[in-house]
């Protein structure tokens, strides 16, 4: 292609009408190219993205053989329901109970009832005086204060302890859609292999399983992976996410305040920035090593609630929610620090002058123009920097999370599990269902995520409308 | 254009200031120095180690518009930012003379640039309305300076403040809007009812038309004139014209390069307007005022 144009004589360092043509080609071409290696690498990134989410929702879902103690039709028939009708589910609290008091031993069910009652007024397995003696006692168990067990935690109960599943074989997501009759087979051979000695084939039933239902939510941690739930865990994340909130965010916006509102430039206060910079690149597990040797350690008094208490203080040591909160909260400052004074910088300076120059203070400048042209950025980087803390499993290995507890964390002095920490376990078990598990606990956390970015992106939405 | 048309030019738009008569009064005050409202003396400001103005001697008097003009880089921005304090808040800006508010210089250790930025106002260069609505921009001052007064109070002093810089009539019906919506010389206008919301004395002006169209800069222009019935102005201009249409008396900077080949500005010339635009005493004076230079 030419253009039609007069021609203008130019000087020798310029190319001539030839050269130029043929490096006009030349610079098309290599403009092509390096759109194609963009688009390749954009192509990469969104291809490892729908990996990982194809590894977590296959490992999630699928066909599993399972073998019932007690079949769940079989209960219901016995209890004189017609099973086409009613499910398990279904039966009354008091049907439940009797349940579980048939097929559950004196000792396990007296264990039970001292974990959790199970009426408020009266006493299944232990009888009224030995009762009365216990909850005298200087420690008395949770049973004795807490409030009675609902429906979904006797439910769960059932399952544990009445039908007892126990999945002998569990199939993907994504061949149990494509080949269903393949994995019959192959529990077929692990039979006739003698692979599943303590089971007949004919006990063995094929369903579908979700990994991540309702049931497991709800559930706390258990030893066995049909029954085991990730309660615990997200009870233990969202108090680690408040408690990271709660310290980040007020310290960080403060510290970013005065780095850019109030320092004049100085030898000290540009050391201090490369620090903060510096901070935010330090890896996580050392912000566990700081947690381990100053909130568990030394600051063992607070962190554990001894100082807030003169009796039994709440934990006896200071592995604690609020220790791993602050961890994580010092892990998050740099970065809220960061993020901050980039949303304060990028408020124009003309209207601190304008605030100045009606004879504001600096504070009533910062505070009534300032903070809120900013407030959505600080919102974003610092909801962003949480989300980040939330995925964080090294510094709470280190400041000691509990790897098996079935507990609710109820305050900040309780012993606590979290969602990484859960996966992290359970994916170095060797059965193959703690690895469905540990897939749907990854759903569970990455759907966390997304919440908070959703937050992020409504209240930046919401303030920068205002600001408007 | 010959320099006898121009200054001539200069010389009409300037007659048609009504004010004209009273010059000769107040030049009577001034050889008997008077103290003005805000005076500088022997004022250098800094920069680090860069002297950006030096030597300005300076008498501002009550009531009256006085023009700073000179060619970029003059620094008559900077003295005017050193006349209410906001010079400090340029990192490493230093100002080193006496700058005297009434007698008392602002400079003292015990005086608090705060108070005296609410008695010596300043409007920008550019608008800069808060992002709020119209009636906050100017109820904001009133507050952080303890205004006392009720709601109704309030609203009186916001319709005050907007009608003296005649925007009044345009935004009464939608105080509750953003001050961003409203145009450019708009904003400036609301700027200026702004600083005047919080009662002060002398209200300094930063080439406040320089980002206006030439309809709106002749409002501001009407504005000043009648705001100087009750306010001491300062503007610094780069327009010759606004200069000599809108103020009493004049100052004009040049820069002089130093041996070190710094540019410092320094004060060439300051009088009355219709003296400077006529026949100044200072061959620089005329020169740039005619065109020859800057």
């Amino acid at each position: 292609m030419s253009v039609v144009a007069p021609q203008r004589e130019r000087p020798d360092q310029f190319p001539t009408e030839d050269e130029y043509r043929h490096l006009l080609g030349r610079r098309a071409r290599r403009a092509r190219l390096f759109q194609v290696v963009c688009l390749f690498a954009l192509v990469l990134a969104v291809v490892a993205l729908a990996t990982l989410l194809y590894t977590i929702v296959n490992d999630s879902f699928g066909l599993v053989a399972v073998v019932n103690q007690n079949d769940p039709a079989d209960i219901v028939a016995d209890l004189g329901y017609d099973p086409e009708v009613t499910s398990l589910g279904d039966l009354s609290y008091d049907e439940m109970v009797g349940l579980v008091a048939t097929n559950v031993s004196s000792g396990v069910g007296r264990r039970l009832e001292r974990e959790q009652r199970f009426y408020e007024d009266r006493l299944v397995f232990e009888s009224d005086a030995v009762w009365a003696e216990i909850c005298a006692d200087a420690q008395p168990p949770a049973g004795c204060t807490s409030a009675p067990r609902d429906g979904t935690n006797l439910f769960a109960l059932v399952q544990e302890r009445v039908v007892v599943p126990d999945v002998i074989a569990s199939y993907d997501l994504v061949p149990s859609l494509l080949n269903r009759a393949q994995f019959a087979e192959q529990v077929e051979a692990g039979f006739e292999a003698g692979r599943f000695p303590e089971y007949s084939s004919d006990q063995v039933s094929i369903e579908w399983r979700a990994w991540f239902n309702t049931n497991y939510l709800r559930a706390p941690q258990n030893s066995t992976p049909e029954v085991a739930g990730i309660r615990t865990a997200i009870l233990g994340s969202a108090w680690l996410v408040s408690i990271t909130l709660i310290f980040a965010v007020p310290v960080g916006v403060g510290a970013a305040i005065y780095l850019v509102e109030y320092a004049k430039p100085s030898r000290l206060n540009s050391l201090i920035q490369t620090n903060i910079n510096n901070l935010a690149g330090v890896p996580s597990i050392i912000y566990g090593m700081l947690g381990l040797a100053i909130f568990v350690r030394v600051l063992e008094p607070f962190t554990s609630g001894a100082i807030f208490t003169t009796g039994v203080p709440p934990s006896e040591n200071g592995r604690t929610v609020v220790s791993a909160g602050l961890t994580l909260g010092l892990l998050t400052l740099p970065v809220v620090i960061i993020s901050a004074q980039e949303a304060l910088r990028a408020v124009p300076d003309s209207l601190r002058h304008a605030g100045l120059a009606l004879g504001a203070t600096r504070w009533q400048t910062v505070r009534s123009q300032i903070l809120p042209v900013a407030l959505p950025g600080v919102l974003t980087g610092t909801i962003l920097a949480v989300a980040r803390a939330i995925g964080e499993t090294a510094p709470l290995i280190l400041v000691g999370a509990a790897s098996f507890i079935t507990a609710d964390p109820t305050g900040p002095f309780s012993k606590f599990t979290a969602l990484p920490i859960q996966i992290f376990q359970w994916t170095s078990f060797p059965q193959e269902e703690f690895r469905n598990i540990a897939a749907a606990a990854s759903i569970a956390l990455l759907l966390l995520l997304l919440t908070l970015n959703a937050v992020a992106v409504i209240l930046r939405n919401r303030y920068a409308r205002r600001a408007e | 254009m010959t320099r006898e048309t121009s200054t001539e030019d200069v010389i009409a738009r300037m007659t048609v200031e009504p004010e004209a008569g009273e010059t000769e009064v107040r030049e009577d005050e001034d050889t008997v120095q008077a103290p003005g409202v805000i005076e500088t003396r022997h004022m250098d400001v800094y920069y680090g180690n860069f002297r950006a103005v030096a030597d300005v001697s300076l008498n501002f008097a009550h009531k009256d518009i006085s023009a700073l003009i000179g060619p970029s880089g003059c620094g008559k921005s900077t003295v005017l930012r050193s006349l209410n304090r906001m010079n400090d808040l340029i990192p490493g800006a230093r100002t080193e003379g006496e700058v005297n508010y009434h007698g008392e210089n602002i400079y003292e250790d015990h005086v608090d640039p705060v108070e005296v930025r609410r008695t010596i106002g300043m409007v920008f260069q550019k608008p800069n309305p808060f992002p709020k609505s119209i009636f906050d921009n100017i109820a904001w001052g009133a507050r952080i300076n303890g205004f006392k007064g009720s709601k109704s109070e309030m609203a009186n002093l916001v319709e005050e403040a907007l009608r003296s810089a005649a925007l009044w009539d345009e935004v009464k019906d939608k105080l509750d809007e953003s001050g961003y919506s409203l145009s450019g010389g708009q904003q400036q206008r609301l700027c200026i009812a702004r600083a005047i919301a919080t009662k002060p004395d002398v209200i300094l002006m930063d080439e406040p038309c320089s980002a206006l169209d030439p309809v709106a800069t002749l409002r501001i222009e009407e504005l000043m004139l009648s705001l100087k019935e009750d306010y001491s102005i300062i503007i610094v201009t780069h327009n010759m014209q606004q200069a000599a249409r809108v103020s009493d008396k004049t100052a004009f900077f040049n820069v002089k390069l130093n041996d070190q080949g710094m540019r410092t500005g320094r004060l060439v010339e300051y009088t009355e307007t219709s003296q400077l635009f006529t026949s100044p005493k200072v061959q620089e004076t005329e020169d740039y005022i005619t065109g020859r230079f800057g």
